[in-house]
């Protein structure tokens, strides 16, 4: 078996697989603090879903918090392990594009699975979740409502501000001129749908194309970006957990050198 | 005890090292008796040296004021006390730190530069020091000269180089009226032999990284840079590139390396953040990372061989490296990746120079294609430790790794 551990600065997930890299278990909390006790708590649920003995079993960490986890044995990159975890899902997937809640990533996976090339926006957080969140509040719906209420509109209201901040304010402004919410919200999926896709094609864009990560999930993202790259996009069931299956597939790998 | 230490480290410190502590020592001392009677000139980095020495005329460094700087871990309080005066964090740390300790020099390392009585500036490695050493002349009184040497893209014209060379005419006579000295042929000649000579030995030093394994690495060639950069046309300075280069030598006899397991042989673009580069090295030095070229130590090349010396001075210095266009900075790049037959590349954007970081993206992409091998850019600065993040370099920096381990 392999433990996966993905340390995010938003959410911490883990996967536990067997030795084909078939999911026996996986769970995903909020990371709060303090990486090192999510990490324990995700195990410790770990161990009740399979309920099985992990003690001693192969355990990599990645995201940002991995070198937190003391008990893990190794630590990888998420870029090789989002590689390696959506390459084993679908192996036809070229472009991996990774939007997480504070960073956003593009990946070129190779024929075995492995990164050839990858660009990071880890400095603007409007090519990421957070943004997504901040304007949800400001529309006052959640975030889960905000892709449904972007698809509605028909007449994007286009969004100049680039950063999350002046964005919030110019929405705020348009809001008290009378804009609809929906055509705001699809503004909104529009601007950061360009931004990913600037991202993307600094690495090439090669179909076909994945989508993982927390704003994967949003139906209005998928839509403008899936126009925007003029290209199909593929999601895997859950979109959230491909990091830390490519770290339990890698802690897989590890286990059998030894 | 120690001998026990010494064997745990990943890299194998260089006994000529106490050379250069002494060579740099010396070359401070100089810079403030210079000073002192009245004959101190701060020059740029790729100022044309070799005649202000001709003339007798003591040289400081700025620049490499700044590298001090950043090795003390400074930048951020001199760096500070020039955005006190309404500087930008936007400009270059090297100026903002030299501004800063000119108006601090009691919170500054080695408590400054000692103070000049002219300023010389070429604008062969950017636009900014003319505005930089403007700045400086109205904190100390010193003038200004500029050498201008414009940007070169391709093929040198025959009245671009009769350009520079009337403007090193103009500053021989600016050196004359300001210091009461004369230019000497011999003594020309003389210095730029030197140089020639020196360089020479340096260029052996990094061309010896061809070897499996690198008898240097980058950290260690950043450090062995200072004398040809700041104390070209001195004699000490080629007994030292002579010493380092003996080292290096055996170092090649013996089969070893710069790190004691190379594994991953990568090549290094731009200025090191000096205020972390021997911590990066040393951590990528465990994993059996080294770097045996960069593009930064290897501008320092060339040879003066025309009769006319001062054709020479001016063709050399306005054909360096950063007086290019991106193409040959991507030539370059490449050339050393095939030539020191390297694994892979990391780019290091300096926030604070432009003109060396400007384009990077791009061409990383060019440099991948045209060798296959990968590459990745990390951000930072080389001074200005609050414009850098740990954690975002050593992600991309592991990424790569585990593209190449």
């Amino acid at each position: 078996m392999g433990i996966g551990l993905d340390l995010g600065s938003t959410t911490t997930k883990g996967v536990l697989v067997d030795k084909s890299g078939k999911i026996i278990a996986a769970h995903l909390i909020p990371t709060g603090a303090i990486a090192s006790t999510a990490a324990e708590n995700v195990l410790e649920e770990l161990t009740k879903l399979s309920q099985l003995n992990l003690d001693d079993v192969s355990t990599v960490s990645t995201g940002y918090g991995r070198t937190q986890v003391k008990f893990a044995h190794e630590s990888i990159t998420e870029i090789t392990c989002h590689s390696v975890g959506v390459h084993s899902l679908n192996p036809g997937i070229k472009l991996l594009i990774d939007v997480g809640g504070q960073d956003s990533k593009v990946i070129r996976i190779g024929s075995k699975g492995r990164p050839t090339d990858f660009e990071l926006n880890d400095k603007c957080s409007a090519g990421t979740g957070r943004f997504l969140e901040v304007m949800a509040r400001v529309l006052e719906v959640s975030i889960n409502e905000l892709g449904p209420l972007a698809l509605k509109s028909k007449s994007p209201c286009p969004i100049s501000s680039t950063c999350t901040v002046f964005a919030e304010s110019e929405v705020i402004g348009r809001i008290g001129s009378g804009e609809s919410p929906a055509n705001l919200a699809a503004g909104i999926h529009q601007a950061m749908a360009a931004k990913i896709s600037t991202l993307s094609r600094r690495v090439g864009v090669a179909s076909p194309i994945g989508v993982t990560g927390g704003v994967a999930r949003n139906p209005a993202f998928r839509y403008y970006l899936s126009g925007n790259l003029n290209c199909d996009l593929w999601m895997p069931e859950e979109p959230q957990l491909t990091g830390a299956l490519g770290a339990a597939i890698l802690a897989i790998a590890r286990a059998s050198v030894f | 005890m120690s001998e026990n230490v010494k064997e745990e480290k990943a890299y194998r410190v260089l006994e000529s090292h106490s050379f250069l502590q002494r060579a740099m020592f010396r070359y401070m001392l100089e810079g403030h008796a210079a000073s002192e009677e009245g004959k101190l000139a701060w020059v740029t980095s790729g100022f044309p040296v070799e005649i202000p020495v001709a003339m007798d005329v003591g040289v400081s460094y700025p620049e490499q004021y700044g590298a001090i700087v950043g090795s003390e871990k400074a930048g951020p309080k001199l760096c500070g006390y020039a955005e006190e005066l309404g500087y930008s964090q936007e400009l270059c740390s090297y100026a903002r730190a030299n501004i800063g300790s000119v108006k601090h020099p009691e919170e500054s390392p080695l408590e400054g530069l000692p103070a000049p009585q002219a300023l010389l500036a070429c604008n062969n490695i950017c636009g900014t020091v003319l505005r930089w050493y403007d700045a400086i002349s109205q904190m100390t009184g010193a003038p200004v000269f500029l050498v201008d040497t414009p940007p070169l893209e391709g093929e040198q014209l025959p009245h671009h180089i009769a350009y520079v060379r009337h403007g090193l005419d103009n500053l021989v006579s600016f050196l004359s009226a300001k210091f009461g000295t004369t230019l000497e042929e011999d003594k020309l000649r003389e210095v730029t032999d030197l140089s020639t000579e020196t360089i020479g030995v340096w260029t052996q030093c990094l061309e010896a990284c061809k070897n499996k394994p690198s008898p240097l690495n980058c950290a260690d060639r950043f450090l062995a840079m200072a004398p040809v950069v700041a104390i070209r046309g001195r004699d000490y300075t080629l007994e030292y590139y002579q010493t380092l280069l003996n080292e290096v030598k055996d170092r090649i006899a013996n089969g070893l390396g710069a790190i004691r397991n190379e594994k991953v042989r990568l090549l290094w673009d731009n200025i090191p953040p000096w205020f972390r580069v021997f911590r990066i090295m040393g951590s990528l030095a465990k994993r059996g990372v080294v770097f045996p070229a960069d593009t930064y130590t290897h501008a320092w090349t060339g040879s003066f061989k025309d009769e006319d010396r001062m054709d020479s001075i001016a063709f050399m210095y306005s054909n360096v490296y950063l007086n290019k266009g991106l193409e040959a900075k991507v030539d370059k790049m490449c050339d050393l990746i095939k030539d020191y037959d390297l694994d892979g590349f990391v780019m290091f954007s300096v926030r604070s120079c432009k003109r060396y970081s400007l384009g990077q993206l791009v061409s990383k992409e060019l440099v991948s294609q045209r060798t296959g091998v990968p590459g990745v850019v990390i951000e930072g600065d080389m001074v200005d430790s609050r414009l850098q993040n740990d954690a975002q370099v050593e992600t991309r920096l592991d990424a790569l790794l585990e593209m190449l381990l």
